[in-house]
């Protein structure tokens, strides 16, 4: 995924000049990361599918205003996010999100060194625990681990300072080793 | 990284996501209607500067009872002001103190602000920085704010991102002048404040039920006062900042 914003910067500048083709390559090489973070967010892969055309579509309309050489994928999935949430919101589902906990690593055939880490009892536990955090806590968990973001970018998606994701991940950090060792 | 951490990691990697849908051709479909309107718009901007015209000029009359949809909106520079009939539900944020953002001396917010931070007269007896190097100024404790006086400067907010005031019909829109500048002053029943995304959309911890406010910019920085104040006494502490 890392290797992916030189290609991105090009894309989304042929995109912003109204480009197409350019658009729907982003479409293509992001709709796997956009599905991810909107399932993880709503855990409804209706909803999830939902948010990730309606982002992409509300990002082609804002393509005129995306500022050339920013990073497209933190923009996109902030776009994303907010549908996702938007979703979730007007089903009025305030209840903690419930996820599950795979019993294999994906893409693994043979469980892997880290799978092994892992129990699985250890995983559903961890993911309660993540399902009891408050919202703000759980997306900070979301962005940071699940998918995988950097600071920065979490700070993109999520419309806050990197100061604040740092406290805020710490926060989080500190309520799950309350409830997993406490 | 922490074992906590590394954990979280693995239980992402391993946590049950159905296989995503291809939604090329899905979102291909849904903007061919757009694409095919997109068509110059000199027009329809003039129609829009007219549209902002009019608003500003009925919006010197107050507008309480504003109904007709042309006009909804008022913009004061990077901000805007929207008049709706009935104000969008917002989750009570019970902690301000979040909402504001990190707690900082004035010194700080000064040295870390990058833009010459002003304030009242009277001594804050909170600072904080938050998103957007937005500075607040807090008057009275985060449980009882008496005054807050934000500042945020142009250049660090993005050119898309919007100021936005959702007010409800019931909201008086009084177009003022700060020291020159332009203003507006909104009272009456409550609005809120929003910081918008470039498509529009709230940004997280952006909503608050605001009080009375004064909303100018002057300089590059756009304010916000807001408070139990009326119009006279609001303007001069605006024309007291220091």
């Amino acid at each position: 995924m890392e290797g992916r914003p030189p290609d991105d910067v090009a894309l989304a500048e042929r995109a912003r000049n109204g480009d197409e083709r350019a658009f729907e390559e982003l479409v293509r090489s992001h709709q796997r990361i956009a599905f991810r973070t909107a399932y993880l967010l709503t855990g409804s892969a209706a909803d999830a599918e939902d948010a990730v055309q309606a982002g992409f579509v509300k990002a082609w309309a804002a393509l005129p205003r995306f500022r050339t050489g920013a990073p497209f994928r933190p923009w996109l999935l902030r776009i994303v996010a907010n549908e996702a949430h938007n979703r979730r919101r007007s089903e009025g589902r305030a209840e903690a999100l419930r996820l599950r906990a795979g019993r294999g690593l994906p893409g693994d055939a043979a469980p892997s060194p880290e799978g092994a880490v892992l129990s699985l009892e250890r995983r559903e536990e961890l993911l309660d625990a993540v399902g009891w955090l408050d919202e703000r806590d759980r997306e900070i968990v979301t962005c940071r681990y699940f998918l995988e973001l950097s600071e920065d970018e979490t700070a993109t998606v999520l419309g806050i300072r990197r100061g604040t994701v740092k406290s805020r991940t710490a926060r989080a950090l500190a309520r799950l080793r309350e409830v997993v060792e406490g | 990284m922490t074992e906590l951490e590394r954990a979280l990691v693995v239980l992402g990697r391993a946590l049950d996501v159905p296989e995503p849908p291809d939604v090329v051709a899905a979102v291909n479909a849904r903007l061919e209607p757009r694409r095919a309107r997109r068509t110059p718009a000199p027009r329809r901007l003039a129609v829009a500067f007219a549209l902002v015209l009019l608003a500003a000029l009925l919006a010197t009359l107050a507008i309480p009872d504003a109904r007709s949809a042309v006009f909804r909106a008022l913009h004061i520079g990077g901000a805007s002001i929207e008049v709706v009939d009935e104000l969008p539900e917002v989750p009570a944020e019970p902690d301000l103190e979040l909402t504001l953002g990190q707690r900082v001396t004035l010194d700080e917010a000064r040295r870390d602000a990058g833009f010459d931070v002003r304030r009242l007269e009277e001594e804050p007896d909170a600072v904080y920085l938050g998103d957007r190097g937005t500075v607040w100024l807090l008057y009275g404790s985060p449980e009882r704010p008496r005054l807050l006086l934000a500042q945020t400067p142009f250049h660090s907010v993005d050119q898309e991102l919007l100021l936005k005031k959702v007010a409800a019909a019931g909201t008086m829109v009084e177009l003022v002048s700060v020291d020159g500048a332009k203003g507006a002053f909104l009272s009456g029943d409550p609005h809120f404040l929003f910081l918008l995304d470039e498509l529009g959309n709230p940004v997280e911890d952006s909503a608050r039920l605001a009080g009375n406010v004064l909303l100018w910019n002057e300089g590059g920085i756009a304010y916000r006062l807001e408070g139990d104040v009326d119009r006279e006494t609001a303007l001069e502490l605006a024309g007291s900042l220091r």
